[in-house]
């Protein structure tokens, strides 16, 4: 058990656009059957953390239900175990304001025995165990460990650090014109739970709000700042073109396998679908499925959720098919993310491009 | 205590010996079947849905992975304050401990745990057969009869009779005549193991057929004959769904490729009877680039990257580049190497098939069998 908790932000911010639509971002559908949400999740089950309060602002009723007490990730616990928190005040910037929403965890930090705490943001998606960032956090006697991964990965440049030797921060920007330095935030950083109440109360007085990485900016001065790299593959979901491309790298054997076959699980709450079927003309290639489906047409280089149903001879390459959405017969479509339950009707066409990939909305009928 | 009105009691504890290489490690309930499921699935899932929850599993043939899989009985929502699942394997008395010798005695063994709900009714159910029945529908039945016992039964292809418990009915499903397994059957009405007795009656049964000792503590062959004989009235409650006894390699390859015709003969995507099973954290399955899959069902986790058509493959196998798989079954973990070639057969649990090797029937009609490697 380590003697830290979790705080789990929910809200991915409006880069997300039609995919957050109707949904939170940390309820985004992910690789067929996983949510976005199951890597932060994942990593603190997996590192023992198992004190997790999860901040949820606007339109969580379906992470709410698929949270549930926390079975999935083994935090269903007598003694800490998921704790959802609910914003508690009124006014739409609770809902985006990453330090007003952090203020709402205060009661809950305060009644809390860990000293630690490892802050996450939802939206990352990566296999991580935070024992060695918390291992090093304490070695170094840091105020704030932010753990960065080497850039191989999703071109995330929203927070780039520059370091000594040491580890020690020297520079950090926020999306920078010219990228300077060699670390990139994941979002993820670890610190005194004392710390992070100071923090909060001190940013309250001064009138400071808004992303996490601003109240860093705004108190570096007077904190002890380190990075700490993960060397796994690491991306950050911000867009849907950021969303898009993960999904084509998660193609790759390779790289599915040290993401979901490694050491270390991700856990993800499992739903109630009969295994795939295809079709006696079914022609899919490079493509990752899930269950429930029908398949009877062409598919390259596609992810499929649960219960997608791909007519015959339609067609689709580069494409990410939410569940239970109904592709009818003779339909094409390239480098579309189809959200949940869409009908696409037989012979339509659909296509967006590698760089612009069309969304469709939740429910749509094409 | 809490009372039920009808708990059931699945007699999970046999070896399934004549699936042979594919249970020497593990008990027939706990076998894989339709890429996802465990034969137990179908049982327990058929008690969720029919608003029974009080159930006892009775164990004892490698219980291990079985006990684990249950486990506190959650996937199938048999995790209850009041009832629930129960894992009931043989234990030792002061004095004394033996082993389960009988489908009855196995029961009669467990008439502390039975009592404990003063049920009015228990269901004897058996864990390795695949079907789909609401046995709350058979219990309105069986009240509706005034006896004392019913016996769910199917009518069964006349070769097959001498398999099954036969019997003969009236004309008011009064069962006149019980045959255990005859040599010669006089009619293809047959058993399918699902029995509810009120209680007290079965409670005296058991008593009295224990202290018999040429008996063989059987259901079938003791305690129903032994009712019949004695005047108790017992009636036949008839199910016409689809059923089957996956005893035999032959029969679980025939039931898996059952689920591949078009409508499949046995429905698992049935949204008002889903199928609820233990969930293994799998990602999704992957079809390579230059893999091809027709009329197959491939299962989560499964990698694919040779071909595959009309066959079942079950959860995290494997089949490399070239290999060909047709006709056939994969139990999961199984893994069909470089330039294989499987037909016509089923591939046990973890089962390697090496590169280039070719699998397939010594006979024409038969099925070939590839041992499970998993320990």
């Amino acid at each position: 058990m380590q003697n830290a908790m979790g705080l789990l932000l929910t809200n991915a911010g409006g880069g997300l656009r039609e995919l957050c639509a109707e949904r939170t971002g940390a309820s985004l559908p992910v690789c067929g059957h996983y949510r976005l949400i199951d890597f932060a999740l994942s990593a603190m089950a997996n590192s023992a953390i198992t004190n997790v309060a999860v901040l949820t602002g606007k339109q969580c009723a379906s992470l709410f239900s698929y949270l549930g007490a926390g079975e999935a990730w083994d935090l269903r616990r007598q003694t800490g175990g998921l704790h959802i928190l609910p914003p508690q005040g009124v006014g739409a910037a609770f809902y985006t304001d990453d330090v007003r929403t952090l203020s709402e965890s205060i009661p809950y930090l305060a009644k809390s025995r860990q000293r630690l705490v490892v802050l996450a943001r939802a939206n990352t998606v990566c296999n991580v165990n935070f024992s060695r960032a918390i291992a090093f956090h304490k070695e170094k006697e840091a105020d704030v460990t932010v753990l960065c991964h080497a850039g191989r990965t999703n071109p995330s440049r929203h927070f780039v650090l520059e370091a000594d030797r040491e580890g020690r921060v020297e520079k950090m920007a926020l999306d920078p014109h010219h990228a300077e330095g060699r670390f990139f935030g994941m979002g993820m950083y670890i610190l005194s739970k004392s710390l992070l109440i100071d923090l909060l109360a001190g940013a309250k007085e001064a009138g400071v709000c808004g992303s996490l990485e601003e109240l860093f900016l705004h108190y570096r001065g007077s904190l002890r700042i380190y990075v700490h790299t993960e060397e796994g593959r690491v991306w950050t979901v911000d867009s849907p073109r950021a969303y898009f491309e993960m999904h084509m790298g998660l193609l790759d054997e390779k790289i599915q396998s040290t993401l979901f076959r490694g050491k270390e699980e991700i856990f993800t709450r499992a739903g109630q679908y009969a295994p795939t079927r295809y079709g006696e003309a079914a022609e899919v290639h490079h493509s990752i499925v899930a269950d429930g489906c029908m398949l009877e047409g062409r598919a390259e280089n596609c992810i499929f959720s649960g219960g997608v149903h791909l007519g015959k001879n339609a067609h689709l390459k580069n494409c990410i098919v939410m569940e239970k959405t109904y592709i009818d017969a003779d339909c094409r479509a390239e480098n579309v993310i189809f959200d949940k339950n869409c009908l696409m009707r037989a012979g339509r066409h659909l296509a967006g491009t590698p760089s612009y990939p069309l969304v469709v909305r939740k429910g749509a009928i094409i | 205590m809490y009372g039920a009105e009808c708990i059931a009691m699945i007699l999970a504890g046999g070896q399934g010996s004549r699936l042979g290489a594919l249970t020497r490690n593990i008990a027939k309930p706990a076998v894989s079947f339709g890429g996802k499921y465990r034969i137990i699935d179908f049982t327990l899932s058929n008690c969720t849905h029919s608003g029974i929850s009080t159930v006892g599993v009775l164990t004892q043939y490698r219980p291990f992975e079985l006990n684990t899989y249950i486990g506190n009985g959650s996937p199938w929502d048999l995790d209850r304050s009041r009832g629930g699942v129960h894992i009931l394997p043989p234990y030792q008395k002061s004095g004394e401990g033996e082993w389960y010798c009988g489908t009855a005695n196995a029961v009669y063994q467990n008439i502390g745990f039975i009592e404990r709900f003063s049920p009015g009714y228990v269901l004897i159910l058996s864990g390795d057969h695949i079907y789909k029945m609401h046995y709350g529908k058979m219990l309105e039945f069986h009240k509706g009869t005034g006896t004392v016992g019913t016996i769910g039964v199917l009518r069964v292809p006349v070769a097959e009779a001498s398999r099954f418990g036969i019997m003969e009915t009236d004309t008011s499903s009064r069962i006149t005549a019980f045959w255990e397994k005859p040599k010669e059957p006089k009619g293809n009405l047959a058993s399918m193991g699902v029995y509810i007795f009120e209680w007290q009656v079965l409670r005296e049964y058991l008593m009295l057929d224990a202290l018999d000792p040429a008996s063989q503590n059987d259901f079938g062959k003791n305690i129903i004959p032994r009712m019949l004989s004695a005047g108790e009235k017992l009636s036949a409650y008839t199910f016409d769904g689809y059923w089957r006894d996956v005893g035999t390699p032959e029969s679980l390859w025939e039931a898996n490729m059952d689920l591949l015709a078009m409508p499949p003969r046995f429905d698992l995507y049935d949204a008002d009877w889903p199928i609820l099973r233990r969930a293994e954290n799998l990602p999704p399955h992957f079809v390579g680039a230059n893999a091809r899959v027709l009329d197959s069902i491939l299962a989560e986790g499964c990698r694919m990257y040779g071909t595959a058509e009309k066959s079942v493959l079950s959860m995290d196998t494997t089949v490399l580049e070239g290999a060909t798989v047709s006709h056939s079954v994969l139990l999961p973990g199984a893994v069909v190497g470089q330039g294989a070639r499987v037909e016509n057969a089923i591939l046990g649990r973890g089962a390697r098939v090496s590169r280039s090797a070719q699998i397939r029937p010594q006979k024409d009609g038969e099925i070939a069998v590839v041992e499970s490697e998993t320990p």
